[in-house]
């Protein structure tokens, strides 16, 4: 057990900290995404210059264009990008999961074709999982496939979809077998988002621009060479893809920020000399260094080369539980402050991430059945 | 960074865990704590063995380790005050077991009666009280377990000052120890929580299957394992104080949270001195209560680490 970074980590994160000064704005802390051109082109600069350097894919295989680092060096790389507005875009997911998973159940032609062009930087995903009546039960999802000859013909439609609107490519999960159990029915289509047939409405949010995107699918034809993995066979890759997600953001470095800005603002107005508030300063970041060693814990186990565990379901209910302690310590030091337009952002966001990207309820459930090893619910 | 255990510190674990186990273990523990809550052979045995000096043979973290293995198999000893807390402020390895103390008069704290060391919180400076007979006046509590003390007026006059700076290193350290209790007693209480849950049956099944209590027992999974981490991290690095506080508020949350809510999902048969529910819970409002509790804990990590 050793608790300190490595001499070689100490230098990459100096190293990614005067690559973000040559690369972002003094101050930066995210893109404008009312222009999606300018976002998108700025983004893909801010990759294509991430990629240059080595560093866009480095976690992955060499024989992949990676660097074969080790997965500190992500979590780094994360934590340096994630709290400051995440720079990369959606393109974080690409290093996180959706590259890794085309590499793990990928046909040769489409690693030969997506691979190259995620660790150059070139694309950005997004991932059609969750539909109107398939959210925390995504295995109940009802967007049908059909085999037509060499096609699939896709209807069906699916929800609160985030980054369509720089997307080039959609990770989409499809049933292909509506007779089968919920689990086994299903398949995993990639494929360019403009594909005919495929209608994108954006819908209006207040937890940050292009957070939320309805997709209809009309007989969208694609043709069954985009399928990753075998027919009804997506499920199993969907989990292993959502493991990595879990912890794919830095959570409570962003949790840190806002903290850090809180009790500057408190030893501004006098409010830390209040107990109370040092009290829940003390717990708040407690909460957050608990979630940064948990999450620590899972970067530990991927780096040994350990299978996905409930590990990452722990440390994604503490992230986003020091996140939210924060936003809300954070109102409350702020005051009526807090409730003005360009302050109050922190708190509406942070409620999101106990939704996103598997619901904490989801998460609970997890820890019950693998961690605890409790029986299933009936 | 590298959060496993080497081969040396599972060779503790599973050294610990057989010394329990061949102590009694969970019968051993209950008759411990009806006898007085001070399990003397298993101190006489892991002191043969050789764990008491692991703070200096080794390092404070193999000593936490071991503290909080400890605490997570139900067990009855100042243990942490002794390997852990004593060494490191003193400089040497105790002779016998250690009290750790407030300096207030009429306060109570545990094992007094027992130690041959008593270290005090005096602010500025740790004193170091070698209890003669009537330094120590027992107090008599009925919370199933840890024999409590206060000292008797006068006393602190007796005990020897340990110099600058020994305040805060004393302080750094029980909190350590603290933290390291409480998560090894939370998680205790946890697995044992979980076994009666999947073994009750009402309603015709497992209570364990009910979901409302499957995400309440998860709640404290989350925390009982980010208390044992943040402990293990505030060992491993001194130089960083902040990490003590920070790991003995999250314990202590961990700690108020696991006691309510164990009790809770037992229901009656967890208030009973024959099922061992009460090894883990009754430990945890003595220790909620040391150094002044989670929110001293809080403000100390908010003024370590903010510098406010």
């Amino acid at each position: 057990m050793d608790f300190s970074w490595s001499e070689d980590d100490v230098a990459y994160r100096r190293e990614v900290r005067s690559f973000l000064a040559e690369h972002l704005p003094e101050g930066w802390n995210g893109y404008d995404k009312t222009d999606l051109l300018e976002y998108k082109r700025q983004a893909k600069a801010f990759c294509t210059a991430l990629a240059d350097r080595g560093w866009l894919t480095q976690n992955w295989p060499k024989e992949y264009g990676g660097g074969d680092a080790s997965p500190w060096r992500a979590a780094i790389l994360s934590e340096e990008l994630w709290p400051i507005g995440e720079p990369r875009g959606s393109q974080y997911m690409n290093a996180n999961w959706v590259g890794p998973a085309i590499m793990f159940a990928g046909t040769p032609e489409q690693k030969a074709y997506h691979i190259g062009r995620m660790s150059r930087g070139d694309v950005f995903w997004c991932q059609g999982f969750s539909e109107p009546d398939a959210g925390s039960d995504l295995p109940a999802l009802r967007t049908r496939a059909v085999r037509d000859g060499d096609d699939y013909v896709i209807n069906g439609s699916k929800i609160w979809t985030s980054h369509v609107g720089i997307a080039d490519y959609i990770f989409l999960l499809v049933r292909t077998d509506p007779e089968a159990a919920k689990r086994e029915g299903i398949s995993i289509l990639l494929f360019p988002i403009d594909t005919p047939g495929l209608q994108i409405r954006h819908i209006d949010g207040f937890v940050g621009e292009q957070a939320f995107h309805h997709l209809i699918f009309e007989d969208v034809r694609v043709p069954v060479s985009c399928r990753l993995g075998e027919e009804n066979r997506g499920w199993p890759i969907v989990q292993r893809a959502l493991s990595f997600e879990r912890i794919g953001a830095a959570h409570y470095e962003t949790a840190r920020l806002i903290l850090n800005d809180a009790v500057a603002k408190a030893k501004a107005n006098g409010r830390i000399d209040d107990p109370e508030v040092q009290t829940r300063i003390g717990e708040a970041t407690a909460l957050i260094e608990a979630a940064r060693l948990l999450t620590y814990k899972v970067v530990d186990l991927r780096a040994a080369g350990s299978p996905p565990t409930a590990d990452s379901n722990l440390a994604r209910v503490a992230q986003t539980t020091a996140l939210q302690e924060a936003g809300m310590l954070a109102a409350d030091i702020y005051g009526n402050a807090s409730l003005e337009a360009g302050n109050d952002a922190d708190i509406r966001n942070v409620l999101a991430y106990s939704v996103a990207a598997g619901a904490t309820e989801m998460q609970l459930d997890q820890i019950a059945s693998r961690w605890l090893e409790l029986p299933r619910s009936k | 960074m590298e959060l496993s255990l080497d081969q040396e510190q599972q060779q503790i674990i599973d050294a610990i865990d057989r010394i329990v186990e061949r102590a009694g273990g969970t019968a051993h523990h209950l008759a411990v704590v009806a006898g007085g809550g001070f399990d003397t052979a298993l101190y006489d045995e892991l002191t043969q063995a050789g764990f008491l000096g692991l703070a200096l043979d080794l390092s404070p973290l193999e000593a936490t380790l071991a503290a909080e293995r400890l605490a997570y198999l139900g067990a009855y000893l100042p243990f942490p005050a002794t390997a852990l807390v004593y060494p490191m402020v003193t400089g040497r390895g105790a002779d016998g077991p250690v009290a750790l103390a407030p300096v207030q008069d009429g306060a109570v704290f545990r094992y007094g009666a027992q130690a041959t060391h008593i270290l005090v919180d005096g602010g500025e400076e740790a004193l170091l009280l070698g209890p003669v007979e009537g330094d120590v006046l027992p107090v008599d509590n009925d919370n199933a377990g840890t024999p409590l003390s206060r000292l008797a007026p006068g006393a602190i006059g007796r005990a020897k000052a340990l110099g600058a700076g020994s305040g805060d290193r004393l302080r750094q350290w029980w909190r350590i120890a603290i933290a390291a209790e409480a998560a090894g007693t939370v998680r205790g209480a946890l697995k044992l929580t979980a076994r009666y849950l999947s073994d009750r049956i009402q309603f015709g099944r497992p209570l364990a299957t009910f979901q409302t209590l499957q995400h309440r027992m998860s709640h404290i999974a989350v925390q009982g394992e980010g208390a044992y981490w943040l402990a293990m991290q505030a060992a491993a690095r001194p130089d960083n104080p902040a990490d003590a506080a920070i790991a003995a508020t999250r314990a202590i949350m961990a700690a108020r949270l696991a006691f309510r809510e164990t009790h809770q999902m037992h229901g009656a048969m967890g208030f009973t001195r024959e099922y061992p529910l009460h090894l883990f819970s009754m430990k945890l409002p003595a220790l909620q209560q040391e150094l002044g509790g989670g929110t001293a804990h809080a403000r100390a990590a908010t003024q370590l680490r903010w510098a406010a």
